[in-house]
């Protein structure tokens, strides 16, 4: 596993929101590796900056009002931050490619799905339309969706909310991305069909082999998935290790209280409320002095209310930002 | 999309009925359409007599009614008061065209400048530019058309001369005349320089509307799911705002030009009235002036049904940019 | 999504303005409004130079200097704006007639909102038939060019103020029927009415009560516009003769006979119509500002 090539290597992300009401800091300071091939999970509660870092992968912030304002992006070594705009345009769809939360609204309404599917084609791949509409027509197959070939002429109004998501796969991996990265993919789906398509993003990640960034505030998700998951927490990365250590030895009380949030179906004896984390994710125009966690931290001490803490690396692999990481 | 437009048009004919009505009533409602020229001591009485006659005015309203229907129907109009020795029918069929012209220009000239105008000031919003072509905007929804039209009138006729002495712009009329046997690029130049300022005059209070729409539209657009979609599978930013957005944004426009409709013809009765152009408009004001109300009765209805058909068009256009449009 | 970190910062904004009260709020936001605010400054300074003028400049606007030499005279000391083509004074007529042209503009696109949100309600409230013959005549009647229809109108009723008011009332009420029906259609759906019609409320009480309210930030937006557009209709219908007559003056019938002196007597044109304009594109910049502070979406 160590000598995997290095994909993605996003160093100390800082990216910050100039609002009317004030200064957003949705990132700051988030670290992530991604190796070749592997699927890692960005997990983290709703306004964490999981997406935000995403988009900022991505370069697709819009500034106004956000800006990148510090941080490196290395892919496959180079820093995604220097390229000029065309050349991250290049790199969108092509070797980076993303899949949004909203399948209803993520695909122009008024042009059909092949019409989109075979721009993305052509966007990257130097073929002409009949043989970008081969492709596509495959790629429909591919992510198992009856009748490609009358699918193909279809408006996205036309078919269901999994369907969609079903064609924003396709396009996404219709150029052989290295990278896919999931933001929320399966969040707005009912459960039956959350769960066919993870199967079949989990089915076509050991195909294609690329690498996915899985997006979600959902350990489950990502439990049967990701080989590393990142846990991020007012727009910091506060625990970073293999899923196993994760799910075994969660060091950071914050992790430690997302997994007592999730249920389980077989300890299940008492009708007593799951556990919840006490308290609100802080507003992000008063980030809390200190660790942004100690206010709902049952370990804080003065120091947790004073100084943030730095991420560090506990065990080989197992970086924890925290004075006082659970010790099992 | 044939059975859409066969069930459209038979959906106009409840509307063309209760403007014929409309146009019907109003007229019937004058209490002596006949007394000016009563009073008028040139017209012999028995002329009157035969008029009244002639129009039905010797029967009871509901009879009139059904006579004038049957007559409209069949292209019998009637003599007309205004001019006499002519008929309803020729005198607005040289009417007709000349508003169609003036109306077929301003529609053209308004989208082609407002629509790139509202693009732009939505694509740099909060931009200097923005800034201008929004107060440009407002200053062309609040200008009264007559207003403007005696401005340009005074600035382009009056104040700006050619060397010859001759006005700038010519103040009214259609042509130069004389001009009449010139060549056919002679005769088109000169005709032009007579719609200058009307059709500007007119364009620039719709340009004042439209704009300000297509930026809002295309404002509402650009922050969709599909947009950001498109940029994630690197299309370029040009194409981005020209094909996904701009299809998108379209379509609030369709109907809010269709509705402009009746007042760009109605505006084009004042503004006509101004330069002296023998359109529809000033046919339906100066009938009034001089009491010939059976014409201005059937000029009305035929500008509303111009409107109508305007409605039809835009339909269409709708059903054609807007694929989720039911045809059933 | 990024969208998840300004919502959040909104949050905060939010618990604040929940002090407010919600004609607070929308204040607040309307004084932040650059051009809300150069609208409401020159609504004011109109205002001030209608209503307050004349108690300044004492001259009657009636009063004709019966020699030619009082005839289109340039601006003078006398006669700041000059004097017209019955030698009557400019200023003193354009206090008077912007009184007249203002009125006409509040009264009729007040009543026309009225008129507009009573077929609203009922076709919205109603449904069936009742809605479709009401949208049917709305439709036709937005099919009619405005203008010809409006001198139309004014041929039949005679002219004078009141006529006039109707007159563009008649030709006015038709988009705020739609809007107001479009509102009802979703308000109906909502609990509350639901629930009021349970227990057995009238369908005038539900309408007047329960709906009716719900219109009304919404109503006032499109009144402000609308009184824009009256007072443009009121100009162009006295420019061509059929408004307000003699011995009134408004500034659309100052204009009348101006295009006649256009080689002469430019100023003629030029004052009545700049106040036209200043007045329209305030209520324009005012109504925008107000529309963005109550409901930036809301389509106008």
């Amino acid at each position: 596993m160590e000598n995997r090539e290095v994909l993605v290597d996003v160093k100390n992300l800082r990216t910050f929101f100039y609002t009317e009401d004030g200064v957003v800091p949705a990132v700051d300071g988030i670290d992530l590796t991604i190796h070749r091939g592997e699927v890692v999970g960005l997990v983290g509660e709703s306004g964490c900056g999981k997406s935000v870092a995403s988009l900022s992968i991505m370069r697709l912030i819009a500034n106004p009002p956000g800006k990148i304002l510090s941080g490196e992006i290395f892919f496959h070594g180079e820093d995604l931050l220097k390229k000029s705009d065309e050349e991250m345009r290049l790199i969108r769809g092509d070797k980076i490619s993303m899949i949004f939360q909203e399948p209803m609204t993520s695909l122009n309404p008024v042009f059909t799905i092949g019409d989109q599917i075979s721009e993305a084609i052509t966007l990257h791949q130097k073929i002409d339309a009949a043989e970008a509409k081969k492709r596509t027509i495959e790629m429909l197959r591919l992510v198992g969706i009856p009748e490609p070939e009358r699918r193909f002429s279809q408006y996205p109004h036309e078919m269901s909310g999994g369907m969609r998501q079903r064609v924003m796969i396709a396009m996404a991996l219709s150029s052989n991305p290295e990278l896919l990265i999931s933001d929320e993919a399966t969040t707005a789906l009912d459960v039956t069909i959350q769960a066919q398509i993870l199967d079949l993003m989990r089915g076509l990640q050991k195909k294609l082999g690329m690498a996915i960034l899985i997006i979600t505030h959902n350990l489950a998700v990502v439990a049967e998935m990701a080989e590393f998951i990142a846990i991020a927490y007012s727009g910091k990365i506060v625990e970073n290790a293999s899923a196993r250590e994760i799910f075994k030895t969660p060091r950071h009380p914050y992790t430690h209280g997302l997994l007592q949030s999730i249920p389980r179906f077989t300890e299940r004896k008492t009708t007593e409320p799951l556990p919840a984390i006490e308290g609100m994710v802080p507003s992000p125009y008063h980030m809390p002095k200190g660790c942004s966690f100690n206010p709902r931290c049952p370990f804080a001490t003065e120091r947790c209310r004073e100084e943030a803490p730095e991420l560090e690396e506990l065990s080989p692999g197992h970086l924890v930002r925290c004075y006082h990481p659970i010790e099992y | 999309m044939r059975d859409y437009i066969i069930r459209r048009i038979l959906g106009m004919i409840p509307l063309i009925l209760i403007v014929m009505i409309v146009s019907f009533g109003i007229f019937s409602l004058v209490p002596n359409p006949f007394a000016a020229l009563t009073e008028n001591p040139r017209i012999k009485r028995a002329d009157v007599e035969r008029l009244k006659h002639a129009w039905g005015f010797d029967l009871p309203w509901h009879l009139r009614f059904f006579r004038w229907f049957g007559g409209v129907v069949r292209g019998d109009w009637g003599p007309s008061l205004l001019f006499p020795g002519s008929t309803a029918r020729e005198v607005i069929g040289r009417a007709l065209p000349i508003t169609m012209r003036v109306m077929g220009l301003e529609f053209l000239l308004a989208l082609i400048i407002a629509l790139p105008i509202g693009i732009l000031s939505a694509v740099k919003q909060y931009s200097i530019t923005d800034y201008i072509v929004t107060v440009i905007s407002f200053f062309g929804m609040s200008m009264p058309t007559f207003w403007f039209g005696l401005l340009m009138m005074m600035f382009f006729s009056v104040l700006l001369k050619r060397p010859s002495g001759m006005p700038l712009l010519p103040a009214g009329g259609l042509m130069t005349p004389g001009l009449e046997d010139a060549p056919f690029f002679v005769k088109f130049g000169d005709r032009l320089q007579y719609l200058v300022m009307p059709v500007a005059v007119l364009a620039f209070n719709s340009i004042g509307g439209w704009t300000r729409y297509m930026r809002t539209s295309m404002l509402e657009v650009i922050r969709q799911d599909y947009i950001r979609t498109a940029r994630a599978k690197g299309v370029p930013e040009r194409f981005v705002i020209n094909r996904h957005a701009l299809r998108n944004a379209l379509i609030p426009i369709v109907t809010l030009v269709a509705l402009s409709a009746p007042i760009v013809v109605g505006g084009a009765a004042i503004t006509e009235t101004i330069f002296t152009i023998p359109g529809m408009g000033s046919l339906i004001i100066q009938a009034q002036i001089k009491a010939d109300y059976p014409t201005a009765m059937i000029a009305l209805m035929l500008s509303s049904i111009l409107v109508i058909v305007f409605n039809l068009v835009a339909d269409i256009v709708y059903a054609w940019i807007d694929p989720r449009i039911k045809y059933s | 999504m990024a969208e998840n970190a300004i919502d959040a910062g909104k949050k905060k904004n939010q618990k604040t303005a929940e002090d407010f009260t919600y004609i607070g709020m929308v204040l607040h936001r309307l004084t932040r409004h650059k051009l809300a605010m150069a609208g409401a400054f020159m609504l004011i300074a109109i205002f001030l130079f209608v209503f307050v003028g004349p108690l300044i400049w004492r001259i009657d606007p009636n009063l004709q200097i019966e020699s030619l030499e009082g005839l289109l005279n340039p601006a003078s000391a006398a006669h700041p704006l000059g004097t017209d083509d019955y030698g009557r004074d400019v200023l003193a007529r354009m206090f008077f007639g912007g009184r007249i042209s203002l009125f006409i503009g509040f009264v009729s696109a007040i009543t026309a909102a009225l008129v507009g949100t009573l077929v609203g309600l009922v076709a919205g409230y109603y449904g069936g038939w009742a809605d479709n013959i009401l949208m049917r005549f709305t439709d036709a009647m937005l099919s009619i060019p405005t203008f010809p229809l409006l001198i139309a109108l004014a041929s039949i009723l005679g002219k004078g103020i009141w006529q006039l008011i109707m007159v563009i009332v008649v030709f006015g009420w038709m988009v705020d029927a739609r809007l107001v029906r479009g509102m009802v259609l979703s308000l109906k759906e909502q609990e509350y009415v639901e629930a009021a019609r349970a227990i057995g409320a009238s369908a005038n009480r539900i309408m007047w009560k329960h709906l009716f309210p719900n219109t009304l930030a919404v109503l006032i937006v499109s009144t402000t516009i609308g009184i824009g557009g009256s007072i443009i209709y009121e100009a162009s219908i006295s420019f061509l003769g059929f408004g307000v007559q003699a011995p009134f003056a408004s500034w659309g019938n100052m204009l009348q006979n101006a295009q006649q002196y256009i080689w002469t007597a430019p100023s003629l044109i030029i004052y009545p119509g700049l106040a036209i304009f200043m007045t329209v594109l305030g209520f324009n910049f005012f109504g925008d500002g107000l529309r963005d502070a109550i409901d930036p979406k809301l389509k106008l």
